[in-house]
């Protein structure tokens, strides 16, 4: 594990508590687009994301003295950005995942599948306007997890630390909600089962 | 930032699910350093086809200036707002201190006279060390607290 006593996030973080020129606005430049996505794959409505990732750079800017180096940087934002959007969520009464039975993704592992020309998937616009649906169809934790892992790129422990789910959690979300939109895709471009 | 695939995540229970989860998993990796998909089979073509549409940036995002108008609202003092529920929970929790203070007043009112004199009879004549080390330890704990509400103003105004 990389030595956070000496990292670039103690730097930020010990320029920030000191109040020095630039340096809050370079630590939001650095963690807003993981803000963003966390927050926005949650509430899935841009003007509250924004108002909500607004929260939480205020918070992070009250509480950063109680940042203990325990984990990295990035994971603890995160962590208050989920935290900010779990409770939006709440309150608004959105449930975080959906209670529907699992049997018809797990059926999908069975599937060999046929002939698939990426190519031609991938720009074909229809084919790919479905998927986005259907990512979008996805309960707002499946959509967040999703979102960490591929596009920011953020390792299962890390998602962890972020989410507070265990990582074995974390990995059965992930493995249903690619069987499911494997199905969605396959729904679209037909498979010989 | 690279998937370690030593992180210690549990293996599925099935057999059929792992060997699953381990093709995604390499459908991912490929789609990420953009290889060749001629030797893909129909599966792993289309778990690279998902690895493609979610490593699409989302269609919003923030201002370009949001960091800047971040930068400035701290600056200007600007705190976090309590969630509705932390709202919800203090007003709850004063309340009930409300209500507890007014029962308490209430009830010394109307019982005081008959239970207060038996219990200073019982309490032990206060002994002037006693007093002494109590005033010690009150002023350490008020001193804690002065510091620790001092300490969080100046991180709030920071």
């Amino acid at each position: 594990m990389e030595d956070i006593r000496s990292s670039p996030d103690r730097e930020l973080v010990d320029a920030v508590l000191a109040n020095r020129p630039g340096a809050f606005e370079r630590l939001v430049r650095e963690y807003q687009g993981l803000c963003w996505h966390i927050i926005h794959r949650m509430v899935r409505h841009p003007e509250d994301a924004r108002e909500l990732c607004q929260d939480t750079f205020l918070r992070v800017h009250q509480c950063l003295h109680q940042y203990r180096y325990e984990s990295a940087l990035k994971s603890w934002i995160g962590r208050v950005a989920y935290t900010i959007a779990l409770r939006h969520l709440q309150h608004k009464r959105i449930p975080l995942l959906e209670n529907t039975d699992d049997g018809d993704d797990y059926a999908l592992v069975e599937n060999i599948g046929d002939g698939f020309d990426l190519e031609a998937a991938c720009a074909d616009a229809e084919t790919a306007q479905h998927l986005h649906a259907a990512i979008e169809a996805l309960p707002p934790l499946q959509r967040t997890l999703l979102t960490l892992y591929y596009l920011e790129e953020v390792t299962i422990p890390e998602i962890a630390r972020i989410t507070g789910l265990a990582s074995g959690t974390i990995k059965s979300h992930l493995f249903r909600s690619r069987l499911r939109l494997r199905g969605a895709l396959e729904a679209r471009t037909g498979v010989a089962a | 930032m690279n998937h370690d695939i030593d992180d210690n995540i549990p293996p599925f229970d099935n057999a059929d699910h792992e060997r699953e989860w381990l093709l995604q998993e390499r459908a991912m990796r490929r789609e990420r350093l953009h290889l060749d998909p001629a030797s893909d089979d129909a599966k792993t073509l289309r778990y690279r086809m998902l690895a493609h549409a979610l490593r699409q940036s989302l269609q919003e995002s923030l201002p370009p200036d949001f960091a800047r108008r971040m930068a400035t609202l701290t600056a200007a003092g600007m705190t976090a707002k309590p969630t509705s529920g932390t709202r919800f929970e203090l007003a709850l929790t004063i309340s009930l201190v409300i209500v507890f203070v007014l029962a308490a007043g209430g009830a010394t009112v109307i019982y005081g006279s008959a239970w207060l004199p038996s219990i200073s009879a019982a309490l032990p004549a206060p002994d002037p060390s006693t007093i002494r080390w109590l005033l010690a330890f009150a002023g350490c704990i008020g001193m804690s607290w002065l510091l620790g509400s001092w300490q969080q103003h100046r991180h709030g105004r920071d």
